[in-house]
């Protein structure tokens, strides 16, 4: 990357199939405007998302790894999301303790209705990781 | 192959240097597009294997290294257990971490077809926990020793090895026999007289006094084995002396983590064959009193035994991995040169050498049979 | 107050007449403790089912070769004890037997538990050069005067959960000075109770002395801030960490000989952990070298977050890591600050659940968007 060009984050986002999902989706058909930064994964369920999935995307280099799913109470496998909520505090707190730019990490609950949240949230999130920078697991190699 | 033949490289600025140039010139070449090679690890207390695309890497390489961290087999089989891939890749270690590659090899482990092994001669390695107290210094007494062909800090089955010279994989790099500021390249496969032809490096120096002195280190050193290996047996033989020597065995399985050769996914000892109801435990309690939980500490070992000591190649892994310092891998080569002995095998000799167990011959072993039949 | 049991000898002793006790009235079937295998202070667990085999037992050897928990599932692991046994563990030992009983790895059910508060256990290879041995004298003078005994497991110098929370019974130890006299074992449960009726010796009403073990409290929280503390120095993000574990040996001799860890086949040993070539192709495009094999920090990480929050801080694994990496005070740190999120103490009572397999439908606003 030239020292000039903006730095655009790539950002690994985990969406749930029947909220966060359709989410983007309406914020794309709405045309709002939002960072292009995101590489959404549609998962059938925030909870299907192993948090080795998101060590796993770190270590390879992502520079945030976002983890979408609907509102508590409104998954549609009825308790899915409140797992999803612990695992991630866990994971949140692993990177935490091993001062390992949490920051990095965000769970956000985003309905089939808010677009306008789903692209609030990318484009803070994005900022966010903007001003982080680049994701010094990239080019490590004693991983 | 008939004798191997080899060149005199030049060696101005170090041995070590004069290898990676010679790598690097070979990734120049397109001979290789990367390499497995030794690197000090960024806090600077161990090594690890590498493996390298990009060149600039190299300042950081290490080739020859005073400590065998991994065991170098189990990094050429991570990389191509699952395929050969579409890189041509040149790993350089030690005798015994090829001879191991070559045993993992016929085991289905790795796929060789793009690998270029390149040994070197060895002068043994450090005891991890020796170099670990204290790194630096271990530095300096290892090439000490190593100058001065001088064993006595080695692994114990360093100090007895014969084979830190043998010529296994497809180039070997000599240092022994050769004039100041240089040293041997030797091929030992049509894939290495390949390679060194695309270098421009022709095969037709003298390494006699290479082969000299390493006929006479080998002799010496397997009189010394032999030794040892008697020495040992009158020490651990008998059921009782085994037992002993076993006796602290806390079943980490450490050894078998840590060897080359034991490759499985899921070990027979860690499997459910291995696991009893309670009552069974308790069964065998009654019958004597009282059992050693868990009980299978022999089984495992003499288990470990049967299934591997074809393929052991005296590496030493094992013995530093045990937290309770068994000398496990003296024990290892001592009973691995019998078995092996048994089918004039030697493990990691030749890929096209079959592991004894899975070739026979008709006439064989009568030694083995009840003489009434 | 507890019903206590006080035996007029030693406190070996005494734990020892209890076992013998328990043996030969057919009170419990099997015991399992430490014995002593060689002169030179190496012990090994045994089951023992005969008292005559009790002689060299060593009940409360300042020695772990392996969590007994692990070993208590492995016995019960295949369905459970159809006979009682007793089984003479150290708190951390029950705490993790409970973890791995709240993973079906094995059953509380006919097993009674004999623990004590706890001084601390020596590194293993102490106990190869006779080292433990010749320190035992000192270890029991510091356990008497409720100090930290010099050179134990640094897990168990920053140890605070020296109390058994669930033993049947519990022997008096830490900070009790007349050891070499008498041996108080506090009868906790109804089994406790009835297991040691008709034992000979005095029955009384006692506490643990709270004053005494509450200045050790201190001295190991004292120890755990310093070891934490230097840890943390290190742990310094993605670097910090590569740093530390830079030499990992990948041997995975941590998982292997950790409690928590029971997996038949770990993740991390799994296939879906395999690089394939294309892996390697792709991963030397964006990185230009890999270490071979890969995977260290992420196995690191990965194991943390599968065991952290069960974490008993026993130093087991520490013992075993071939390359000296202080895993079990970062294992123990990570561990108690996940551990807290829930307000969790592993191995505390085997009816409360793992928090991960369990929520609140109010919680942890702080980690939401
Ligand atoms: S048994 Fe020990 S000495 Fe033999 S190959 Fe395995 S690790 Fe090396
Ligand atoms: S490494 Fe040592 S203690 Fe562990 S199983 Fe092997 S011989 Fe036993
Ligand atoms: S991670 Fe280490 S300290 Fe924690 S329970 Fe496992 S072995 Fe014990
Ligand atoms: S690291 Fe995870 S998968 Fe591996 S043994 Fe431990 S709990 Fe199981
Ligand atoms: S025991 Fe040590 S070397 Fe082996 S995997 Fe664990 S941390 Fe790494
Ligand atoms: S279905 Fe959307 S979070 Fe479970």
């Amino acid at each position: 990357m030239k020292k000039d060009e903006e730095f655009m984050p790539r950002i690994l986002a985990f969406l749930c199939n029947w909220c966060s999902y359709a989410g983007a989706d309406l914020a794309g058909t709405s045309r709002l405007k939002y960072p292009p930064s995101i590489l959404p994964i549609r998962v059938m369920c925030s909870s299907r998302v192993d948090p080795l999935f998101i060590v796993k995307a770190y270590l390879g280099g992502i520079d945030g790894v976002l983890l979408a799913g609907c509102h508590p109470g409104d998954c549609h496998y009825e308790k899915g999301n409140y797992y999803t909520r612990r695992r991630f505090a866990l994971i949140k707190k692993i990177f935490e303790e091993l001062d390992m730019e949490a920051d990095r990490l965000l769970l956000s609950w985003i309905s089939a209705s808010e677009g306008p949240k789903y692209a609030k949230v990318a484009t803070e999130f994005t900022e966010k990781i903007k001003k982080l920078g680049e994701n010094p697991a990239k080019n490590k190699i004693f991983l | 192959m008939n004798k191997p033949t080899g060149a005199v490289i030049s060696a101005k600025s170090s041995t070590k240097k004069s290898i990676i140039d010679f790598l690097e010139k070979a990734m120049d070449k397109g001979v290789f597009d990367a390499v497995i090679v030794p690197m000090r690890v960024p806090a600077g207390d161990s090594f690890a294997y590498v493996l390298i695309k990009d060149k600039s890497l190299f300042k950081d390489a290490f080739p020859i290294p005073p400590v065998m961290f991994v065991q170098g087999a189990k990094a050429v089989s991570s990389v191509t257990r699952l395929g050969k891939g579409n890189m041509k890749i040149a790993a350089l270690m030690r005798p015994c971490e090829i001879r191991a590659t070559i045993e993992l090899a016929k085991l289905g482990q790795t796929d060789l077809e793009n690998m270029t092994l390149i040994s070197m001669d060895c002068p043994g390695v450090l005891p991890t926990s020796d170099f670990l107290s204290d790194p630096e210094k271990g530095m300096k007494q290892f090439d000490e020793a190593a100058k001065n062909l001088d064993d006595k800090i080695m692994r114990p089955v360093c100090q007895i090895c014969d084979k830190s010279s043998m010529m296994a994989g497809d180039l070997h790099i000599g240092t022994l026999g050769a004039k100041k500021d240089t040293f041997f390249v030797i091929s030992n496969s049509q894939k290495g007289n390949d390679i060194l032809d695309k270098l421009g490096i022709s095969l037709k120096d003298n390494i006699d006094s290479w082969h000299a002195k390493v006929k006479n280190i080998s002799e010496e050193k397997l009189k010394k084995r032999k030794k040892a290996h008697k020495d040992l047996k009158s020490e651990i033989g008998g059921l009782d002396n085994l037992l002993d020597a076993y006796n602290q065995c806390i079943n980490c399985h450490n050894c078998m983590r840590v060897c080359p050769v034991c490759y499985c996914r899921l070990c027979y000892f860690d499997s459910d064959n291995v696991k009893h109801p309670s009552e069974d435990y308790l069964q065998m309690a009654e019958s004597k009193g009282s059992i050693r939980f868990l009980p299978d500490t022999i089984f495992f070992q003499m288990g470990r035994m049967m299934h591997m000591s074809l393929s052991c190649v005296s590496c030493g892994a094992c013995e530093d991995a045990c937290p309770v310092s068994i000398p496990v891998a003296q024990i290892f080569s001592m009973i691995s040169d019998e078995t092996q002995g048994l089918f004039d095998y030697v493990s990691g000799r030749s890929l096209e050498e079959p592991l004894p167990l899975v070739a026979y011959k008709e006439e064989e072993l009568h030694e083995m049979e009840d003489a009434n039949d | 107050m507890t019903k206590t049991l006080k035996i007029n000898k030693n406190v070996e002793q005494g734990i020892l007449e209890l076992l013998r006790f328990l043996l030969d009235g057919g009170k419990v079937s099997g015991v399992f403790t430490l014995k002593r295998i060689n002169k030179e202070g190496s012990v090994a667990y045994s089951l023992v089912t005969r008292s005559d085999e009790l002689e060299d037992a060593v009940p409360l050897f300042p020695l772990m070769p392996v969590n007994a928990g692990k070993l208590l599932s492995r016995f019960s692991l295949r369905g459970k004890s159809n006979k009682p046994v007793a089984a003479v563990v150290k708190p951390c030992e029950l705490r993790a037997f409970i973890e791995l009983v709240k993973r079906e790895q094995g059953s509380l059910e006919n097993i009674f538990f004999i623990s004590s508060t706890c001084g601390g256990v020596y590194p293993i290879e102490m106990a190869v050069d006779g080292a433990v041995e010749n320190n035992l004298s000192k270890y029991w003078e510091a356990v008497k005067k409720g100090e930290i005994p010099a050179q134990i497991r640094p897990a168990c110098r920053g140890c605070v959960e020296f109390k058994p929370y669930t033993a049947d019974m519990t022997v008096d130890l830490v900070g009790s000075s007349d050891i070499d006299k008498r041996c108080m074992i506090l009868l906790n449960t109804k089994n406790g109770e009835e297991l040691a009726q008709d034992m000979k010796g005095d029955f009384l009403e006692k506490e643990l002395d709270k004053k005494i073990l509450d200045k050790f409290q201190n001295k190991r929280e004292a120890e755990r801030k310093k070891l934490f503390d230097e840890i943390e120095e290190k742990m310094k993000g993605l670097d910090g960490f590569i740093d530390i574990f830079g030499k990992c040996l990948g041997c995975h001799g941590c998982s292997k000989v950790c409690p928590i860890c029971y997996c038949k086949l770990c993740e991390f040993e799994s296939p879906d952990s395999e690089y394939k070539p294309s892996n390697y192709e792709s991963d030397l495009k964006k990185r230009g070298g890999l270490k071979v094999p890969p995977g260290t920090v992420y196995f690191q990480i990965g194991r943390l977050d599968h065991i952290a929050i069960s974490c008993v801080g026993c130093g087991a694994c520490e013992d075993v890591c071939p390359v000296d990496i202080p895993i079990s005070i970062i294992f123990k740190k990570v561990g108690e600050s996940v551990q807290k999120l829930f307000d969790y103490i592993p191995g505390r009572d085997v009816k409360e659940e793992i928090p991960l397999l369990t929520f609140e439908k109010d919680e942890l606003s702080e980690v939401e968007d």
